[in-house]
């Protein structure tokens, strides 16, 4: 443990609730059974980044494992760690994650400082087959900016593992960030992967998912705008093969007026890959002027593979601009015959349309010189 | 006399169990422009589909010889890659893919090893401006918002780019207003040459009047009903379709 008093609090919470039905909502469409950790959890991992210009740890920027930054910078991750609030999905696992993580990311960007170069971390596990519990931590300073990119990956050789992640992000007022986070984990990695974003007034957030990897990925990703002006683009990319199950909840909660959100994932499945997408929309009484949009796309490539999605909306005043749409379908078999008429095998044609469909999303990536480079990650997994 | 470039046999085809084809031949040799002709729910564009092997479309007799071979059961992108292009009516959207991308991507198929990404670049801009497409073009998705006459144009400029040795243009003048059929006819006319088979497929004849044919077929309810010379186009202009489509129907 991090020794953190909050951890002792955690235990006891996580300890009293009892683990979810599986038929709850939460759980009806994916296998609880292999989620749950048989043990506490000794799993280690390595936590690594490129280190930081000079200059930007002169201006105070600070990106760092979070057991080093408790010894170097008790103070500041004491007054941050563990307070973006209770999340309403995977709460059990939250709790786990809080009292049983020894490790993780801390990321943190003093008031005013941009950071123009993207950061780049990642986490990988040393595969002793314990499951693993990092937490990350990403404080972003009034008018400060910055850009990172987290990467999941799994050694070449590892085994099987189950990974309970928790991300707490906290933008304060006009702070600008984008969080990439790469998911490549191997093909029987299972994860959790808990997300709560609070932005404060004028904050812009892009959160852009690419999920590739893992065998299993439960995801629950919560952004809160909790004052006005604050905006949110939400992003994400799934492509799953083989036996591969996605099940991705999104909340958008909008607790102040003038805010905006901004939703949309796509997935492509083939073979027999699942991905279930449920998503709520929440606006609150005080929420007025607010923009929330929320749109959905799956490709299917083969016929085993599905997509379920279920959208939903909780408006609790008047006065806002709510949109939300799903679409799920096969491949256009008309695109397929005009690609395969300029001499590209099938699936070289499949491949060209899949990463036109994930297009939109990546062209929506703010940093131009990181466009190809995701771009580049994804046409190498389809 | 060398072998044909392409050599239809007595083609059947149908969808849905319906007839559409019902016995076409027809010989092109290269360096020849064949007009065919006829009006709307001929069979048309199931011919062009066809001779591409679009899965929607079964051959029930007959054969397709290309060059001799017969690639009667050839998949569409090994007939595209032993060099036949078919530039479509309704060319296809292809939404999150540039132009630049996809034409290069194609290139690339067919020339295989021999893809030169310098080379194509500046072959790539050479042919953009001869069809007077701005550099922009590059960057926009296939056809993507495209007007008639851009997605027209970007048919003629893959088949620019792609120098097939037969291709089969699928009513290449739909669509375009006068300057735009002006600027698609030159793209196809500076492509003519001894190496090169052409099927212009067509309602009218005012194509023709920028792409002189040297063989005019009149098709008409899946069969070529006559056969003549580039003054039989002007013959239908004068007379239309009626005086065949009666023929086909006491045959």
């Amino acid at each position: 443990m991090l020794t953190h008093p909050s951890q002792k609090t955690a235990l006891d919470q996580f300890n009293a609730l009892p683990w979810p039905e599986k038929t709850s909502e939460e759980w009806r469409r994916s296998d609880l059974a292999g989620l749950i950790a048989a043990d506490n959890g000794d799993g280690a991992f390595s936590v690594r980044w490129d280190a930081v210009p000079p200059e930007m740890i002169h201006a105070g920027v600070i990106l760092t494992d979070l057991t080093t930054a408790l010894k170097q910078f008790p103070g500041l991750v004491a007054e941050y760690l563990f307070k973006t609030g209770t999340p309403r999905g995977l709460t059990k696992f939250a709790l786990q994650n809080q009292a049983l993580t020894r490790q993780g990311l801390f990321c943190y960007i003093p008031d005013g400082v941009h950071v123009d170069l993207p950061m780049h971390s990642w986490i990988e596990p040393a595969g002793n087959g314990s499951p693993l519990f990092p937490r990350v931590l990403v404080v972003v300073g009034e008018g400060a900016s910055a850009t990172l990119i987290d990467e999941r990956r799994s050694p070449a050789d590892s085994t099987a593992m189950l990974c309970n992640e928790f991300t707490e992000v906290l933008l304060k007022a006009d702070a600008k960030f984008s969080y990439i986070r790469l998911q490549r984990w191997n093909e029987s990695a299972r994860e959790l992967f808990g997300h709560r974003a609070v932005l404060k007034r004028n904050a812009h957030y892009s959160h852009i998912q690419i999920g590739l990897g893992g065998e299993m990925s439960k995801a629950n990703l919560e952004t809160i705008l909790s004052e006005t002006g604050a905006k949110a683009d939400l992003l994400g990319i799934l492509f799953g093969s083989g036996k591969q199950h996605f099940d991705f909840n999104t909340l958008q909660a909008h607790e102040a007026p003038h805010t905006t959100s901004d939703l949309l994932y796509k997935s492509v499945l083939k073979d027999t890959a699942k991905s279930i997408y449920t998503g709520l929309i929440r606006i609150e009484k005080e929420a007025k002027q607010t923009d929330a949009y929320q749109d959905n796309r799956s490709l299917l490539l083969s016929q085993g593979a599905k997509a379920d999605s279920i959208p939903r909306l909780e408006i609790l005043t008047d006065d806002v601009q709510c949109k939300h749409g799903v679409a799920v379908g096969p491949v256009d078999e008309d695109q397929v015959f005009y690609l395969m008429s300029r001499g590209l095998p099938r699936a070289e044609a499949e491949r060209l349309i899949v990463s036109g469909f994930f297009n939109s999303v990546l062209s929506r990536v703010p940093v131009e010189a990181l466009r190809e480079e995701l771009a580049a990650s994804v046409s190498q997994r389809i | 006399m060398s072998t044909p470039l392409l050599e239809i046999q007595d083609l059947h085809a149908e969808i849905d169990g319906k007839e559409i084809l019902k016995g076409i031949s027809l010989t092109i040799n290269k360096g020849q422009v064949h007009a065919l002709m006829g009006p709307n729910g001929s069979g048309k564009s199931t011919l062009s589909n066809a001779l591409l092997g679009h899965p929607k479309y079964k051959i029930t007799q007959g054969k397709i010889l290309f060059n001799g071979q017969d690639i009667t059961d050839w998949k569409t992108d090994a007939r595209a890659r032993a060099g036949i292009f078919l530039g479509f009516q309704y060319p296809i959207a292809v939404s999150g893919v540039s132009v630049a991308n996809f034409v290069r991507t194609a290139m690339k198929s067919c020339a295989g090893a021999n893809f030169q990404a310098k080379e194509f670049r500046k072959e790539f801009k050479a042919a953009m401006s001869a069809l007077g497409v701005e550099e922009s073009f590059a960057t926009r998705y296939v056809n993507d918002g495209f007007s008639g006459g851009e997605k027209k144009r970007l048919e003629i400029l893959q088949m620019t780019m792609l120098k097939p040795t037969l291709a089969i243009l699928d009513e290449t003048d739909s669509g375009l207003d006068i300057d735009a059929l002006k600027t698609v006819s030159e793209g196809i006319n500076r492509l003519r040459g001894p190496e090169l088979g052409i099927l212009l497929i067509t309602h009218y004849q005012r194509l023709l009047n920028y792409i002189l044919p040297d063989v005019v077929h009149v098709f008409v309810d899946g069969k070529i009903v006559r056969s003549g010379g580039k003054e039989l186009a002007l013959e239908l202009e004068a007379k239309g379709y009626a005086p065949y489509e009666k023929t086909a129907v006491t045959a």
